[in-house]
């Protein structure tokens, strides 16, 4: 689906009454990609790429165009149980316009949107929003971990541990392309003059270098943490299912002691004390006696 | 996260029961404004709002309940764009808190300027 955008007065607004100098094209249909192929004369592959997750960051200069590729967070949603995904976009920059592909639309919304005076620009607020929203989702990581470690305490189910080692993986995934954003900011540094780039654009493209590579030693240590604590976790998982036995044993064999006697005395043979009529009241007080002993043996061996 | 009645019937929003102001409670329907609804960062945002005060702070979607000082519940709403929900707080600065959660869904969690 196309969204027409203008780049007007420092801002991408959305106009779709006439043809602005921003395209975006979200999950582009089959008429939609012929068109940036044939007259757009967009590598097909790199459109593909565009739309895959599992592709890495990359520049690419062809000669009516660059082409950008680079990774971003995947908004999350709850059927994902605790996994954040990345997901790819592409940006097409033409001298009159930017071709924006990706799966799902671009917000163009915030600080980093408010005062754009290029094209160029433009490119580089996209990606520097990734990293942002690479940060951002880092902490609700951070925040999620702790909540499972909380339930993780009192649990003795892998539900937990499960959402646990789906973080570890996301972290892996971020860390990922986290890197190969890196690389792309490096590549474009590199192809300033290319590209276009204004001096004021390669001190930004410095900027995010700098974000970039503290957004990745954030998400270093996150995964390292958790990596590292996580045998620990498993241990109190395995730790709060052992008391839980050993609780049911505890009642178990307080049970199985006094039944024991009852039982002796409802044997269908001459039983000692038949006929006497404290009887019943001595067996209860010997069945007692042995829960009794129970606790005390208990108590004695400090189990 | 439970499922069931968003809050209990016999408390009146905005009052104090019995002249015990620990037990205020107050409700507020708001709509999530925002395009990809409620993921992540919106979650931790309310997280982070809700902490600050002492209420205990409901959102409800639906017959689904999530403490909205609880990442996990919240997150586990899955709140698309459009929907509206019921806030629920119960405490001593429960307008408070319903004020300031609901001025964050009408910014649309600080993510647009």
């Amino acid at each position: 689906m196309l969204h027409q955008m203008e780049l007007v007065n420092g801002k991408v607004t959305r106009n779709d009454q006439s043809i602005g100098n921003v395209h975006v094209y979200v999950n582009p249909d089959e008429q939609e990609r012929r068109y940036l192929i044939d007259t757009l004369k967009i590598d097909e592959h790199t459109l593909t790429s565009a739309l895959d997750p599992d592709e890495l960051a990359r520049l690419e200069s062809e000669p009516e165009h660059v082409a950008i590729i680079y990774k971003r967070p995947r908004n999350y949603s709850s059927e994902e149980e605790f996994v954040f995904r990345v997901a790819s976009t592409g940006l097409f920059l033409f001298a009159d316009k930017l071709v924006i592909v990706a799966d799902d639309m671009p917000l163009f919304q915030g600080k980093a949107f408010a005062k754009i005076t290029s094209l160029q620009e433009l490119v580089l607020r996209n990606i520097y929003s990734s990293i942002f929203h690479f940060v951002e989702h880092l902490k609700v990581i951070n925040a999620v971990s702790e909540s499972l470690e909380d339930q993780i305490a009192a649990s003795m189910q892998n539900k937990y541990l499960l959402n646990l080692f789906g973080l570890e993986k996301s972290l892996v995934y971020y860390l990922n392309a986290i890197n190969t954003n890196a690389k792309l900011i490096e590549r474009l540094k590199h192809s300033a003059l290319k590209i276009g780039f204004s001096a004021e654009n390669l001190e930004f493209i410095e900027d995010m270098l700098i974000e970039n590579s503290q957004c990745y030693e954030q998400a270093e240590i996150y995964s390292n943490i958790l990596t590292s604590m996580m045998d620990a976790r498993v241990s109190i998982v395995n730790n709060n299912l052992n008391w839980l036995m050993k609780t049911l044993t505890t009642i178990t064999i307080a049970i199985m002691l006094p039944t024991f006697v009852v039982s002796l005395f409802s044997m269908n043979v001459a039983i000692p004390g038949e006929n006497n009529p404290l009887m019943f009241w001595i067996i209860i007080v010997l069945a007692s006696l042995s829960v009794l002993a129970v606790r005390l043996v208990w108590w004695w061996k400090q189990w | 996260m439970v499922s069931g009645d968003a809050y209990q019937e016999d408390e009146v929003p905005g009052q104090v029961k019995g002249g015990d102001m620990a037990r205020r409670s107050e409700t507020r329907k708001v709509t999530v404004a925002h395009a990809p609804g409620l993921h992540a960062r919106p979650c931790l945002a309310i997280v982070n709002t809700v902490r600050r005060f002492q209420s205990e702070v409901t959102i409800c979607n639906g017959d689904k309940v999530a403490n909205a000082a609880e990442i996990l519940e919240i997150m586990s709403l899955g709140v698309p764009q459009g929907t509206e929900v019921t806030l629920h707080a119960k405490g001593p600065d429960a307008l408070e808190a319903i004020d300031t959660l609901e001025k964050l869904f009408v910014d649309n969690f600080g993510f647009e300027s």
